[in-house]
């Protein structure tokens, strides 16, 4: 009997969630940098998941909840560099007054090299916001900052990341309007 | 609104992020404002080419796969929570995830810190085991292990992309101490090589990624040919498919092995390896220069990798490691 249950609610665990693994999987890989340990952090996410899964409440954001797990594991494996911006990225992030306009015509593979070249405290809001489409709010959730927090990185890092597709749109001649 | 205000509220307005009003306020500067119309199109597409750009990347199915298994495991050893027979080891187990987790109050915090006490006594005791020389044990050379031509790609393309990049960059000829926290062996590596890049200005050093891969760079010029000294992680990735995995390799004292030399396009690669980093040599230089040169760099790298090494072993002890090994007892 129980074992039925167990196998049940493994199967609606698996339906509702195993469809998210791609999305985590690319949050992951921009926070780790690397594939094989971003793969380990999806799946221990889903551990984690699981064994919180009769806590989460079926209707509410399934998403935003496994996204908050994930950083939960990502933080608790590395619990000294948590939110902790290397300064000196935060000073170039603080001296960027001006605001290039945003180049055109730029490749995926140019937009993916520009989007590494952002220091990942930006970076990862970023990705969260413009590619995986989470509110801010899911955001400071997620990443467990202020929503304040979550809105001025975005602000910086969006704008590093539009300085670093300036730079390849000059280097590859386009023209850039101001 | 003015132009300002609508490129900064922009991006929120794509994210759906802003009120009715501000909305508005959005949409009726840019009926009137053709460049903003014109920056907010070029958002859009950058948004666009960004989530493109990321969604190609995507789990190997054996990933998929694999943790589908650990799931079914897992479930299935869930099952028996409860039962007499197997409740302590899923007690013990759970016990050991909570701890883990780090997710608890006051006494366990105290417990913590005692055991972060204990394990660096022990750390104390390994490091003074290893300061021995002679141990017989272990083996001080890491056996050198075919790397990656995807490494060396991606040291070329990050020479290529980024030395050029900084070769005209007067403002930051020094690593600033903040990059510990990235990997403790980038501190004061551009100050270890002063003395064999002798002859070579040194124009940037930095931290730069190269798609997951990351690398502490160091940009020389000589006459006008650029250098880029890069250090970054041994990883799997870093390995030629098939050959050994990297702990494999015994020892971790920074010593170096095994020079290996090739090029892509105009560049020439030399690199060498320790335990845990792989040191690149990129260059436009004539092959046996650069060769030369990654030679006379061997030593200076070698025993600054040393020294780094003993220090961190100090400042990386952190409590999840330790309580970790503690429990593997």
């Amino acid at each position: 009997m129980e074992e039925n249950d167990k196998q049940q609610r493994l199967e609606t665990f698996e339906a509702e969630a195993l469809g998210f693994a791609g999305q985590l999987f690319r949050v992951a890989l921009r926070v780790c940098r690397d594939r094989g340990k971003a793969e380990d952090l999806v799946q221990e996410t889903y551990l984690q998941a699981w064994r919180s899964w009769r806590r989460f409440e079926l209707g509410t954001n399934l998403r935003a909840w496994l996204y908050r797990i994930l950083f939960n594991v990502h933080y608790s494996g590395l619990r000294r560099e948590r939110l902790e911006l290397v300064p000196f990225e935060e000073t170039i992030a603080e001296t960027i007054a001006y605001d290039p306009p945003t180049p055109q015509h730029l490749t995926e593979e140019e937009v993916l090299m520009a989007l590494e070249r952002v220091p990942r405290d930006f970076q990862v809001p970023v990705v969260l916001a413009d590619v995986e489409e989470l509110s801010y709010r899911e955001i400071a959730d997620a990443l467990q900052i202020p929503i304040g927090t979550v809105m001025s990185r975005l602000h910086r890092g969006r704008k590093l990341l539009r300085m670093e597709l300036a730079d390849y749109a000059r280097e590859a001649g386009y023209q850039i309007v101001n | 609104m003015d132009c300002r205000n609508f490129k900064d509220l922009l991006d929120s307005y794509l994210c759906e992020e802003l009120t009715v009003e501000t909305n508005h306020a959005v949409l009726r500067h840019a009926e009137h404002c053709g460049g903003c119309r014109s920056e907010m199109a070029a958002r859009r597409q950058l948004r666009e080419a960004l989530r493109r750009a990321c969604s190609k990347e995507a789990m190997s199915v054996e990933a998929c796969e694999r943790l589908r298994a650990r799931l079914r495991a897992e479930a299935r050893s869930g099952v028996l929570a409860g039962g007499s027979a197997s409740g302590v080891a899923s007690l013990w187990r759970r016990f050991v995830d909570r701890f883990l987790s780090l997710r608890f109050g006051v006494p366990a915090t105290a417990f913590a810190a005692l055991l972060i006490l204990a394990g660096g006594a022990f750390g104390l005791y390994l490091m003074g085991r290893g300061g021995e020389s002679g141990n017989p044990q272990v083996d001080p050379t890491p056996r050198a292990v075919e790397l990656s031509a995807l490494l060396m790609d991606e040291a070329a393309e990050d020479h290529r992309k980024c030395a050029v990049k900084f070769v005209n960059n007067a403002v930051l000829a020094t690593l600033p101490d903040s990059i510990k926290t990235l990997d403790p062996a980038y501190v004061d590596l551009d100050k270890a090589l002063a003395e064999g890049t002798k002859g070579l200005s040194l124009h940037s050093a930095h931290v730069c990624g190269f798609g997951a891969r990351r690398f502490a760079h160091l940009v020389y010029t000589r006459d006008s040919q650029l250098i880029s000294l890069l250090m970054t992680e041994r990883d799997a990735r870093a390995m030629k498919p098939g050959a050994l995995p990297p702990n494999a390799a015994p020892a971790d004292d920074g010593s170096l092995s095994g020079l290996q030399q090739t090029s892509r396009d105009n560049f020439a690669l030399g690199a060498y390896q320790t335990a845990k980093r792989v040191v690149l040599v990129v260059s436009n230089l004539p092959e046996a220069e650069n060769k030369g040169l990654a030679e006379r760099l061997a030593a200076p790298v070698a025993e600054h990798l040393r020294r780094a090494e003993r220090q961190v072993s100090w400042e990386r002890l952190n409590p999840r490691d330790l309580m970790a090994s503690l429990i593997r007892f």
